[in-house]
């Protein structure tokens, strides 16, 4: 913005190549980002990571099925009308929902490409960048190219059936992690691995209600509107509190949309509109390191305010150690291991579970320290 | 902006109201707002809780300074929020030089995109909403590029620019008002600022006149970038952290209902920028004393659009005269 150029007399010269001129803005703008990314130099990360790059399944710290496979409803290959196979010379398709842009997402496919090497196997991977038209484009791609087995993470639960019927028509095995498709399993598809949403909303109760002891006003930064996480969540979480502590209540409930700085933002519009809030439960790490952020900014002290959050995100957990976050609830991305011996089960025609609810695991300032290595 | 009951005036009295309402409206829904909160919400009359406002309004009103150029020159600019996520991940990438340098390239950054979206707008006759729509898009991507999640920024001068704070004002304020009042000179006392809303006025009738059109269209998205750049810097540094997944996400329409609300026709022609101040304080406060009261998040949006609708709809009756 210099000022002479503001001040300059009008010419009245409008003439100019526009083609030329046009190329040069483009042209400016593309090695503007090549430069960008040639003579970057970031900030030292070295004793931290942000970035955590360190996603893949760190031996202990992969997933455990909490159902047990007795009782519960199961599948084996015969039902499902397949042929047993091996799984070593087979080729696994893998489809990703969401771009590998959040510390959940990374660590979710790098834990299913360090087991598939683990194990050996082909593995095809497809990102469908949150579009659900591409992913189901992804999918029948990875069956065009071969995948005798589909492991899909699903942006939406609706809108499967004609990638599903493809694949029956191809007797190919598919395993959904994380999310559920509404269809019907060990026949349209074999198992769903995941979380329980409703389950870590009321242990983040628990952990709220031990941290305030029970007595208080909290308030929820909700997930993103319209997204069963953010339902499940909160519904396990107010249902907890409700039952067990009646002295506790939820006086505050709006979304941070799962980002950072809009959990900042709400934040600080709660603790001045009430400043005597006990408790802030956040339904994702981001949000709570927000609050984290709020909190600080109005002079507040590690411990003021209890925080329980959702996900065991390093930055989180190191928040507990820094005293500033009481509990993160862990939901575990690494389904790499689970998957593929749910699969190698599965193809070798032992039985396996419909529903495999995986066990997720909790961070305190008990553990924090001695478990940051498992955050991801 | 709540008064609108005008039943049985007469003609001329109707007209005058409704062009005091047109021209005032929203610094009188900024007092109407100011009023209910101050009778009805706990703890509003502090000076932490105006700072707080203040402070979150900042970035918003930098980028909707930007848009009432635009928007003033019969344009607008809706790549504004990916500049913001491409100035937060080019600064994330430089600052190992050091926080002037990497400001200087986030705010290089948002320039080229500007140079950009002018050229497409300028030389090759692209629709502005066409063109900035594209580099939305692109931009967003490239910054997802350049940085592929959120990065903490650890400079405790990037710390201090986001909550410091001069003679207990902010930084972001001082900076948001240095800018609007550098802009608001711009628009009403350089040669650029006329020009620019002459090619608003009538395009055909600026090139006849002999004015340099193609130079002031890109000049302004430039303005635009830049100030989108700025903002994104300082989101960063208040955040103390890079997110260029979410930085920036939907800042277009706050920016553009800002300067709507604030009385800037989209015919182009005039800009206010007292009124895009006043529209930005307006929908902040809204959203706080929605949020404050703790009303379902759905209402914000809902009473942004009745806001909006009021704005239209006041407009209107002006293209009516």
């Amino acid at each position: 913005m210099k000022p002479n150029i503001f001040f300059r007399r009008t010419s009245g010269r409008t003439s100019g190549r526009a083609s030329a001129h046009t190329l040069l803005a483009v042209g400016l703008a593309a090695s503007l980002a090549l430069t960008a990314a040639g003579c970057a130099k970031s900030e030292d990360d070295s004793g931290s990571s942000g970035d955590s790059k360190s996603g893949a399944a760190e031996g202990d710290a992969g997933q455990v099925a909490a159902t047990p496979s007795a009782g519960a409803d199961t599948c084996v290959i015969g039902d499902y009308g397949a042929e047993k196979l091996d799984l070593k010379s087979a080729t696994v398709g893998f489809s990703q929902s969401e771009k590998e842009a959040n510390p959940f997402r990374i660590a979710e496919t790098a834990s299913i490409k360090a087991e598939a090497a683990k194990r050996g196997v082909k593995l095809l991977t497809a990102n469908a960048q949150s579009q659900f038209s591409k992913q189901i484009s992804d999918v029948q791609d990875l069956i065009a190219k071969g995948a005798d087995l589909l492991v899909i993470a699903p942006l939406n639960s609706d809108g499967w059936e004609p990638v599903l019927r493809q694949a029956k028509a191809k007797h190919i095995p598919i395993v959904t992690i994380d999310r559920k498709i509404n269809a019907a399993p060990c026949k349209d598809y074999v198992s769903f691995i995941g979380s329980d949403f409703v389950e870590q909303g009321r242990r983040a109760a628990d952990r709220m209600i031990e941290a305030t002891g029970g007595k208080g006003e909290v308030a929820i930064l909700l997930g993103a509107a319209g997204n069963n996480v953010t339902t499940d969540r909160t519904k396990g979480f107010e249902e907890q509190i409700k039952k067990k502590a009646p002295d506790l209540k939820v006086v505050f409930k709006q979304t941070g949309e799962f980002a950072r700085e809009k959990g900042q933002q709400v934040t600080e519009q709660l603790i001045q509109s009430k400043p005597g809030i006990d408790g802030i439960y956040a339904e994702n790490d981001e949000m709570g390191l927000g609050a984290v952020g709020a909190l600080k900014g109005a002079g507040k002290k590690a411990g003021d305010v209890k925080i329980v959050t959702i996900d065991g995100t390093k930055n989180a957990v190191r928040g507990i150690v820094d005293g500033w976050i009481d509990g993160v609830i862990e939901s575990n991305p690494r389904f790499g291991p689970l998957a593929f011996q749910t699969l190698d089960t599965f193809t070798k025609g032992g039985k396996v579970a419909q529903d495999i609810v995986i066990k997720d695991s909790a961070y305190t300032k008990d553990n924090a320290e001695s478990d940051l290595g498992k955050a991801y | 902006m709540t008064d609108l009951s005008l039943g049985g005036r007469t003609r001329p009295d109707r007209d005058r109201v409704l062009r005091l309402l047109q021209d005032y409206g929203v610094h009188l829904g900024v007092a109407v707002l100011l009023l209910v909160n101050i009778a009805f919400t706990p703890h509003f009359l502090s000076a932490e809780n105006f700072r707080t406002q203040a402070v979150q309004v900042a970035p918003v009103l930098i980028v909707a300074l930007g848009m009432a150029l635009a928007i003033g020159s019969e344009g607008v600019d809706l790549s504004v929020g990916s500049v913001m996520a491409l100035s937060t991940s080019l600064l994330s990438l430089y600052l190992g030089y050091g926080m002037w340098i990497a400001l200087l390239v986030a705010v290089l950054g948002g320039i080229a995109v500007g140079v950009a979206n002018g050229a497409l707008i300028a030389y090759i006759g692209v629709q502005p909403i066409v063109a900035t729509l594209a580099l939305m898009v692109a931009g967003r991507g490239l910054a997802l590029v350049l940085l592929p999640q959120l990065k903490d920024v650890r400079d405790p001068t990037m710390a201090s620019l986001g909550s410091g704070d001069l003679l207990g004002i902010p930084y972001l304020v001082l900076i948001a008002v240095a800018l609007a009042l550098l802009v608001a000179f711009v628009v009403r006392r350089t040669t650029f600022g006329r020009q620019l809303l002459a090619i608003g006025d009538s395009r055909p009738a600026a090139r006849l006149a002999g004015l340099p059109v193609r130079r002031v269209l890109i000049l302004v998205y430039v303005c635009s970038g830049a100030l989108a750049a700025i903002a994104g810097v300082l989101a960063t540094a208040r955040l103390t952290a890079s997110d260029p997944t979410s930085l920036g996400n939907l800042m277009e329409l706050s920016a553009i209902t800002a300067v709507v609300v604030g009385g800037t026709p989209l015919s182009g022609g005039r800009v206010r920028i007292g009124g895009t101040v006043a529209g930005a304080v307006l929908i902040q406060l809204l959203t706080a004393t929605l949020i404050k009261h703790d009303l379902p998040p759905s209402w914000t949006q809902i009473a942004q659009a009745v806001v909006i609708i009021l704005a239209v709809y006041a407009a209107r009756e002006r293209g009516r005269r």
